[in-house]
Formats: C-alpha cells, sequence, structure tokens
C-alpha cells in the first residue's frame, strides 16, 4: 500500500503511467490477496452521522482497490498469441493451456481462437494477445477484437458473464443445426460424425453440405446424397433396435420404398463390374458375424457397395425366386437368389417378452386388422385389383350414406371413417388450428428484425468431459438483445425458434451491463380427448 | 456530494490539436506551472459500439466520487476473474451519465489513434522487458537471501542442529550470487488494463459526438433532463431495467445504501392508460420501493415534476 501511495504521488497527473506497475510492484503481486471483501448489508437511510460515512469510505476504499488492481501473471504461465486481424481471429504461439478443452480451434496444425475467447483470457490473466508485436492492452482489446467482423461488445457482454459463470460458449453455427428433413429421419448420428470430419477444418467449412440438403436443390449429387443418407438411417436404425425386432420386424419392409430407391439406380453402375449382394462370397464380409453395410455407414458412402437384405425373420425361404414382374414397379428388376449365406448372420432368436410387454403389445393391437386377414384383399392378384377393390369398397359405401342428408349443399362435417379418434375428429371439426412455434410462420408479417442467435452454451458440469470436435446438443441457444429494443415479434420468434431445432433459444437481455434472461416456451393447451 | 458547478474552460484546451504528437503528453496536464491549485484531469470517455466506457481507475473514481456518476462495471475482477459478482473496469456509462459528465465539462470524448512509430516502440518494449527481468532478479536475490539468512539464524539460535548443517546453508548462502538463477518464465509481466505504455498512442478527441451532444428522441431528452435533475439533487442513479422503471433512485452511494425509488419518465403530455400505473404501483410495492413518476416540466426548463403512487386505504 504504502508502495502504491507513493507512486501517486510521484506521478499522478499522467494519464497512464499511474496504472503501470513498478519491477517491485509486480514482484509483489505474487503474494497477493485474492480473496474478494463481502459487502455487508445495506443501510436505507442517509443519517449522515459519523459511523455511516466511516463504513463508507471504507467500502469505498475497498472498492477503488479492487477496481485499480492490474493484472500481473508470471511470464511463464501466460500463453502468447497474436491478432490477425486479416483472418479475424487469434492464433496461439506457445502451447494452449487448459482451456483448450472447451475453447479454440485447430487448422493446419496451428492453434487459433476465437476473438472473443482471446478477449476473455486475456481478461482471466492466462492469453497475452500481441499485435504487431506489441503486448494489447484489454482497451485495445476491446477495440480490436470485437465489431462489426466479430461480434458486438452487448454480445462480448454476454459471452464473458456466462464464461464467468463456467458455462461452455461457442459461436451459434446455423450449418451445424440439422434440418427438419434431417430431424424426421434421425439423421443427427450421421451428422455428427461429419462434423467431426470437418471441424478441424475452417469452421465454414461445413456449410455447403446442409444448404444443399436444405435447400433441396434438384442436382444429381444431391439427390444422391440423400439416398445414401436415406439408406443409411433405415439400416442404422434396423440394427441399433434389436429391442424392438420382435414388434418392428416389419422395418425393412417399410422402407421398401427407399432400398427400391436406391436399388434401381444399381445395375446402371454396377452391371458388370461389381456382382450382387447376394452373390457376395462370405469372406468380402470385413468381419464374421457383422454385415457389410454397417461398416460402411461411417465413411463416404460408395452407392455401388450398399446392401439391401430384406429378410424377415418369419420368412423361411432361403431361396428367394424371381419375384413376379407384375407386383414389382415397372422400372424395377429383380433376379433370383440365395440368403441362406445371410440368414445365419442374423440374429435369429426369438425375442422374449416380459407379460407386461406382451399386455401392451395386445392392447395395441386389439383394435388394428390387419390388411392380410381381409379375404377380398388377399383375393386379389396384383396391385391393381386391390386398387380396384378399394374403389369399389368406398363407391358402395358412398351410396348407401342417406341421400337427405349428403347430397344437399349441406352435409355432415366428416365422412364415416374419415377420423378413427376422438381426438382427430375434434381436430377435424376445429376451426382454428393450434400452432406451435416451431411451426412456419405463415400468415405473419415478415418482420426485418436482424436479431440471431449468437452462442450455443453448454452446461458447466460437463466441462470435464466435453469435446470440442462432438459437443452434442447444446442446453440452450442464446440470442442477445438490448433492453431498448423491442420485444421480438412472433415471426422472429419462430424464426429463431426453427433455426435452432429443438433446443430452447434463450434472449439474453442487456440492460447496462446488467443481464437477465428471457425464454419463450411452447405451450399446448391441455384437451380432455385424449387418442 | 454536490457537485461544483464550475465549468472548466474547454476552449482553451482545443487549440492545438494532440493528435500530431507522438508523445503522450496531454496539454492540460502539461500545465501545472500555473500556479494555482492542481486541475483535476478530464475523464477520458471511449465509445465502443456507441456504448461509452470508463478505462482509467482515477477516472471512474473521479466521477463516482465528485460527480455521483455510477456506472456499472462490466470487465472481470483481476484477481478472481471467473465471477460475477464484483467486477471490475471498464465501467460502462449510460448515455445519461455520459452527456452529464460531458455536459459539466469534466469529460472528453476521446479516440484512439493508430500509432505510428512501431519499430521504436518494439525496441522499447524488448527495453523494458529486459529492465523488468533485471530488477525482479534483484529482488528475488534479496528475498531468497533473507530466507536463508533466517534460516541459518534459527539454526544457530536452537543449537541442536548439527554445525555441518548450518555449514551448508551458509555455504549456499555464499555463493547464491554467483549461481542464482532467475528464469524468464518466472518473470511477473503486467497485463495492461487501459492502453498504456508503448501502445499509448496519441489520442485524439473528439469534441462533438453527434450521438452524446443531442439527444436522439424525445424520450432521451426527458430521460436526460429527469437524470440531470435527480443528480443534481444529491441523488445516485442507476438504471432500472429490471424493474421496469428508467432509473433506481438511491439516497447515497449505491455501495452503502438501497434504493428508495424507481423513477419512470413520463412526459407531461402523454396519456397513459390507468392499469400501467396500477402495474407500476404494484410492482413498486412487491419490491418495497416507492414509484416515482417524473415529468420534466415544459414551462420550466429546469423544473420537474415528481409524482408518487401509494396504495390507499378505505374504510
Amino acid at each position: 500500500m504504502a508502495e502504491a501511495e507513493e507512486r501517486n504521488a510521484v506521478d499522478s497527473g499522467s494519464a497512464w503511467t499511474d496504472e503501470l506497475l513498478s519491477p517491485s510492484e509486480l514482484f509483489s503481486v505474487r503474494t497477493r490477496d485474492h480473496k474478494i471483501p463481502t459487502r455487508g448489508q445495506k443501510e436505507f437511510l442517509y443519517d449522515g452521522s459519523e459511523e455511516q460515512v466511516e463504513r463508507l469510505q471504507w467500502s469505498l476504499g475497498e472498492h477503488w482497490k479492487l477496481l485499480s488492481e492490474e493484472r500481473a501473471e508470471r511470464q511463464g504461465s501466460l500463453v502468447k498469441a497474436e491478432w490477425k486481424p486479416e483472418d479475424v481471429t487469434v492464433e496461439l504461439k506457445t502451447p494452449a493451456g487448459k482451456f483448450w478443452q472447451t475453447m479454440g480451434y485447430a487448422d493446419e496444425g496451428k492453434q487459433f481462437l476465437q476473438p472473443e475467447e482471446a478477449l476473455f483470457l486475456m481478461e482471466c490473466g492466462s492469453v497475452e494477445v500481441f499485435y504487431r508485436d506489441l503486448p494489447l492492452s484489454i482497451q485495445e482489446g476491446y477495440e480490436l477484437l470485437l465489431g462489426d467482423k466479430t461480434i458486438s461488445l452487448l454480445e462480448y457482454l454476454v459471452f464473458s458473464h456466462l464464461k464467468r459463470l463456467g458455462y461452455i460458449v461457442n459461436r451459434f453455427d446455423s450449418s451445424a443445426v440439422p434440418s427438419v428433413y434431417e430431424r424426421r429421419l434421425n439423421l443427427v448420428h450421421k451428422r455428427e460424425k461429419q462434423s467431426k470430419q470437418q471441424r478441424k477444418r475452417k469452421r465454414s467449412a461445413s456449410a455447403r453440405r446442409s444448404d444443399d440438403i436444405s435447400e433441396g436443390q434438384p442436382d444429381s449429387q444431391d439427390v444422391q446424397n440423400r439416398r445414401e443418407k436415406a439408406g443409411d438411417d433405415v439400416f442404422m436404425e434396423g440394427t441399433s433396435s434389436d429391442s424392438q425386432k420382435a414388434v418392428g420386424m416389419n422395418y425393412f419392409s417399410s422402407s421398401a420404398i427407399s432400398s427400391e430407391d436406391v436399388c434401381h439406380e444399381l445395375p446402371s453402375n454396377s452391371e458388370q463390374k461389381r456382382p450382387d449382394w447376394w452373390e457376395k462370397k462370405s469372406e468380402e464380409a470385413p468381419s464374421p458375424g457383422r454385415p457389410v453395410y454397417f461398416k460402411q455407414s461411417a465413411g463416404k458412402r460408395d452407392l455401388n457397395k450398399v446392401l439391401f437384405p430384406n429378410l424377415g425373420r418369419d420368412c423361411l425361404h432361403t431361396n428367394l425366386e424371381i419375384p413376379n414382374a407384375c407386383l414389382l414397379p415397372s422400372n424395377v428388376t429383380a433376379k433370383a437368389c440365395n440368403i441362406s449365406s445371410w440368414r445365419e448372420k442374423l440374429n435369429m432368436r426369438q425375442m422374449r417378452l416380459t407379460r407386461r410387454e406382451r399386455e401392451e403389445l395386445e392392447k395395441k393391437n386389439k383394435y388394428k386388422r390387419g390388411v392380410n386377414e381381409d379375404k377380398e384383399v388377399r383375393a386379389c392378384k396384383n396391385w391393381q385389383e386391390y386398387k380396384q377393390l378399394l374403389e369399389r369398397r368406398s363407391q358402395s359405401s358412398s351410396e348407401q350414406r342417406p341421400a337427405h342428408l349428403w347430397n344437399d349443399a349441406v352435409c355432415p362435417l366428416v365422412t364415416p371413417g374419415q377420423v378413427s379418434s376422438t381426438g382427430d375428429l375434434l381436430q377435424q371439426i376445429s376451426i382454428m388450428q393450434a400452432s406451435h412455434l416451431v411451426d412456419d410462420a405463415v400468415g405473419l408479417v415478415a418482420d426485418t428484425c436482424d436479431k440471431r442467435i449468437t452462442f450455443d452454451v453448454y452446461q458447466a458440469d460437463t466441462a470435464f468431459d466435453f469435446k470440442k470436435s462432438d459437443p452434442g446438443k447444446p442446453y440452450s441457444r442464446i440470442s442477445v438483445c438490448s433492453f431498448e429494443d423491442p420485444v421480438p415479434s412472433l415471426h422472429t420468434l419462430k424464426r429463431l425458434a426453427q433455426q435452432s431445432g429443438d433446443v430452447p433459444v434463450t434472449f439474453a437481455v442487456v440492460d447496462n451491463g446488467d443481464i437477465s434472461f428471457y425464454s419463450f416456451k411452447d405451450f399446448w393447451l391441455p384437451t380432455d380427448v385424449w387418442q | 456530494m454536490q457537485q461544483p458547478s464550475e465549468e472548466p474552460e474547454r476552449n482553451s484546451e482545443c487549440s492545438a490539436g494532440t493528435s500530431g504528437e507522438s508523445t503522450a503528453v496531454r496539454q492540460h496536464e502539461s500545465t501545472p506551472g500555473g500556479g494555482v491549485e492542481p486541475k483535476e484531469p478530464l475523464i477520458q470517455l471511449y465509445l465502443a459500439d456507441s456504448v461509452p466506457l470508463l478505462w482509467r481507475s482515477a477516472h471512474v473514481k473521479l466521477a463516482r466520487e465528485r460527480l455521483g456518476v455510477v456506472g456499472a462495471a462490466v470487465g472481470s475482477l483481476a484477481r478472481q476473474p471467473r465471477q460475477n459478482c464484483r467486477l471490475s473496469r471498464p465501467v460502462q456509462l449510460l448515455w445519461e451519465e455520459a452527456r452529464f459528465l460531458l455536459e459539466n465539462g469534466r469529460a472528453e470524448l476521446v479516440k484512439a489513434l493508430k500509432p505510428q512509430n512501431y519499430e521504436q516502440e518494439i525496441q522499447s518494449y524488448a527495453h523494458y522487458l529486459e529492465r523488468n527481468h533485471e530488477e525482479q532478479q534483484t529482488f528475488a536475490l534479496e528475498e531468497k537471501k533473507q530466507v536463508l539468512k533466517r534460516v541459518m539464524e534459527d539454526k544457530c539460535k536452537d543449537g541442536a542442529s548439527a554445525p555441518s548443517s548450518i555449514q551448508s546453508v551458509k555455504g549456499s548462502l555464499d555463493s547464491l550470487e554467483s549461481s542464482f538463477k532467475f528464469p524468464c518464465s518466472a518473470v511477473m509481466v503486467q497485463l495492461c488494463t487501459a492502453r498504456a505504455r508503448f501502445s499509448y498512442t496519441p489520442e485524439e478527441r473528439l469534441w462533438l459526438s453527434a450521438e452524446l451532444a443531442n439527444p436522439v428522441d424525445e424520450r432521451q431528452k426527458v430521460r436526460y433532463r429527469v437524470f440531470s435533475d435527480l443528480r443534481e439533487k444529491g441523488y445516485y442513479l442507476t438504471s432500472a431495467g429490471k424493474f421496469g422503471g428508467d432509473y433506481l433512485v438511491y439516497p447515497g452511494d449505491p455501495l452503502r445504501f438501497h434504493a428508495h425509488f424507481i423513477a419512470v419518465c413520463v412526459p407531461l403530455d402523454k396519456e397513459t392508460p390507468f392499469s400501467d400505473y396500477l402495474s407500476l404501483s404494484r410492482l413498486g410495492s412487491n419490491v418495497k420501493k416507492t414509484i416515482l413518476l417524473c415529468s420534466p416540466s415544459q414551462t420550466d426548463a429546469n423544473y420537474v415534476h415528481y409524482t408518487s403512487i401509494q396504495w390507499s386505504g378505505m374504510v
């Protein structure tokens, strides 16, 4: 303290030297107190008493001491870095510290920090950033590292607030969020694998692929991509859900559309070069007991190698004959094959259900009638006959309707057989449809609001097993607003919610340094009728 | 805590541009030869994204203790950066606070210029590092010596320890001068908060900042009149966004006192639905503060009407 006072006396007038520590002060910093003084109870009235003034002076003294404290660190514990304004990034010059687990990214063997990460680490006394071979002060950091090209001051305040609380905060990358299409097909796993490979490169590199998919341009590359993905997904599901096999073995049949889609491309590409999957020798399988298709799902898929064994567990025939051509779509060709080698590889064990599971299954199927139980349907020889049968039935049912009800301009809202449950019926006759946050903003006035999601936030307690390459699903996503801004419109809310997918969007509202967090939650009105 | 209204003459200072000088000498600091009491330096305001920031602790102190401008600290605390309870520089000011400082002639808006002579600065930085290392080495050496001396004294006093061990301590003390090494990694270096040292560039004063000089809209005009009136009455003000008002009004420094009022700025001619006032007073009674409706007078430029709302009982 004595030294500090002396220093103040010597050059109190100068603008900057009074905040510069002398070598002796720097040396004494190593024994500095790291505790934060407690503030004590506040007072309600200003009574002008001596004690009150004294307490105020003491508090202020503590306050100024804390506020004027300068950062000083051992040179050995500081990571040196350089600000690269042309790339808008900060490159590490010495090996990164512990922060590397949750911050920074590597590119071509070099380590980089995002500008806001570097600035935060400067404030924590972990990193010393140089620009033109001179160290930056925190102030210069705020001036250089924040701005139009990086993030705004407001956003940085939110970032540093969350970082100080221990959260892991990354920039939000809209291309990393699976599109609605991908989510519906449950392509998220695949997605994460890709991003793992791509994150090492520049972050924006992953943008193109996802754009392809979400915009759905009809170029052939894209279509092929989709097919690969669709096929891949089906098998991922089929193999991962072993426990559902008994119930869901019809998976393969339900996936027939997508596999046929892929199949019909096969002949043109691989007629001579490659034998079909069923002719493949078993040695070619990568590991005994594991189907070939499983391994290939990891890397980039070669469409010619995709294999689609469509076997049900109840299929007793190992010699599959050529299917009747009239049962197939016109553009699909088929061959006879022997599937016995495949049968050996499949897990054919009977699925044992517990009593409860069995009961549930029975309950589920109680009111369902398989289409095969219908004798008339079984009598049909091909698709055409079946469709004709359906046509006939619908005609006859409408003929039976009483004319006085159905032939006037005003007729019942619902036709018999149109809905199968009370819930469906209510849905059918409701005038106002409920809308959810992630639904499309149809009919809403588009506003010119430039609100965006800035950060992905991961919870603090995941920090020790957090992987930058595979961060998983964020806890929340943050959009930063000022208190002066109007409340975001429904259109903006929907846009951001859609961008964010199934992760909630939180609005960080900054009011002169104070940050409060708000979020809008979807709400379902309870309905009395369910199912 | 009433601030003195004498205005430091601005005009005499703007005569010569400081921007051309390569050394960092401020004009108002270089004229102590006047003989009268040393003048207080002007508070330097920096704009970041049009948010006024204070960077130097002396300026923050001056603003708070002399002018009652509190602001909000938004930077990490040096001694314990990873917490949000106590924050440090920079201190962010409300638009009204910045304007209040400027109007009272106690602050100047400054902007960094690009430094001009890099080679020289890099050189002097290297020189500084070298000197810093040397000096800290002598301190470290001295500290080590003291420790060894104390150990030796303790041992001598103790009497029980073998003379050989005393001898070995003495030996290491004697050879300390030659054998002592102070590695570069152990040198303490400062991470400056405000711009300083070699990177300290001449700064250009911005005399006219459109944003700060004039209120943008009617709301800002009203807010500023209320702010300056309450401040001149001796109250301390902070932002009251989280209370749904404009300012929190403290009877003394917010460090020691609870806020009494939530000031809500309402222009006199504005028609407000009664339900708004109801919700305001409901909120005020919930947080045990009085809602203060502040309406600047339309006829008298220096007068502000204050109205408070209270639930009243009817028997």
